[in-house]
């Protein structure tokens, strides 16, 4: 069971119109205006403490380049927290100044791996991997948090693409971050 | 017609929107998650960052009710930019930023010392410049030189351990007067004595 996606009317997504896509999940900021087929504009930044400096100019750039994007499709994680928000954060009030729907999406989901079968991870830091496992486009497993030897055979060093991200928001909206860790259990060392 | 400002305050435990039309305060909403804290004795920055980013869209949405400012009235957003915990600094930075650029106006980062200082501003007439603060609140005690509260500020001096408000909490918990022991121990000095107890003064031979 997956308690993360839930199911949504394909009515409601609109074909065809501008759509502003965020992924802070890793360590890129990756901002993309995809347009039914069309990719208007794709780029990320490298970084994984920079995703705060680097959205809002990234979006600067990617709102020059279409007409004003009609909604916002956003990575949900999981992901290391503090990037993570920075591209929640952005999407929610971005959508809210516009008026705009804002759909979340698992960022593990977005990882485009042309096989039938595979798994795929990110670093989640502290010596685990965030994961998540596809057979025939269809998430099977995850997405958990796990150390590298408890998963098998995974594709990691891979990132969100932003094609895929904004075709998922026709299948699910993530509402609550992805986290798949408590608060308390991060340590002393790494609080700020 | 004075500029509508919205304000974004995330350095702590608390989300805080305030919305002023220049100096008149139209808005104040503040979502604290110190009850979540609790358990751990202290602020636990993750938690914190995650309550930021739970509260941010109602606190706004609040703010602008409260205020009857719609959304596209907004002039300008400012944002505390420090100091601060880091994760929670940047929710508050992430979204102000989201704000501004999804309004198509111009984003201020705040560094939220002078933003203490500047509460001043909103009650009393713009005092005159140059002028020496003592910033005193639960975290930070410093003395500041005011030259422009926007443009110029030095700080003259600070304490070396804790903060004067940490010391009021500390002392009002020993007295067994509550939290925060700032008013508790102002309400209780009324009907002190000066005098009654010699106290020293710290650091009056050293330059
Ligand atoms: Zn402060």
């Amino acid at each position: 069971s997956n308690d993360y996606s839930s199911r949504r009317p394909l009515a409601r997504f609109e074909a065809m119109t501008p759509t502003l896509a965020i992924d802070t999940s890793t360590s890129r900021t990756i901002v993309g205006i995809i347009d039914g087929d069309n990719v208007l504009f794709d780029t990320f930044h490298e970084g994984a403490t920079d995703h705060g400096r680097a959205i809002s100019q990234l979006v600067a750039q990617a709102l020059k380049v279409s007409a004003p994007p009609q909604q916002v499709v956003v990575g949900m994680g999981p992901g290391p927290f503090t990037g993570l928000r920075v591209g929640i954060s952005f999407a929610h009030t971005f959508g809210l100044a516009r008026n705009i729907p804002v759909i979340g999406v698992c960022s593990l989901d977005a990882i485009d791996i042309n096989q039938s079968e595979y798994t795929v991870a990110i670093d989640a830091r502290r010596k685990e991997i965030y994961w998540a496992r596809y057979k025939d486009g269809v998430r099977i497993e995850g997405p958990a948090v796990s150390k590298p030897v408890e998963v098998e055979g995974f594709i990691i060093d891979q990132y969100p693409d932003m094609k895929k991200l904004v075709a998922l928001s026709h299948l699910q909206n993530v509402t609550e971050p992805m986290y798949l860790r408590r608060p308390d259990a991060v340590p002393t060392a790494e609080r700020a | 017609m004075q500029p509508i400002v919205l304000g974004i305050e995330t350095s702590c435990d608390e989300t805080a929107i305030g919305i002023v039309r220049g100096r008149t305060l139209l808005a104040n909403v503040i979502a604290s998650s110190v009850d979540e804290h609790a358990r751990f004795g202290g602020v636990v920055p993750e938690i914190a960052s995650r309550a930021h980013l739970e509260a941010m869209l109602p606190s706004i949405e609040r703010a602008l009710k409260d205020s009857k400012i719609a959304l596209a009235d907004i002039d300008a957003v400012a944002v505390t930019a420090g100091p601060g915990l880091i994760g929670a600094l940047l929710v508050g930075v992430a979204s102000a930023s989201g704000l501004a650029q999804g309004l198509g106006r111009p984003l201020y980062g705040v560094n939220h010392l002078a933003a203490h200082v500047s509460v001043d501003y909103l009650t009393h007439d713009r005092p005159t410049d140059p002028t020496i603060a003592l910033l005193v609140s639960g975290g930070h005690s410093s003395l500041l030189q005011v030259d422009d509260i926007t443009r110029s500020i030095t700080k003259l001096g600070a304490t070396m351990d804790d903060a004067a408000g940490e010391a009021f909490d500390k002392i009002a918990r020993i007295l067994d007067l509550g939290f925060p022991g700032g008013p508790a121990i102002d309400r209780e000095a009324v009907h002190g004595s000066a005098s009654a107890i010699d106290f020293p003064r710290g650091l009056t031979t050293s330059n």
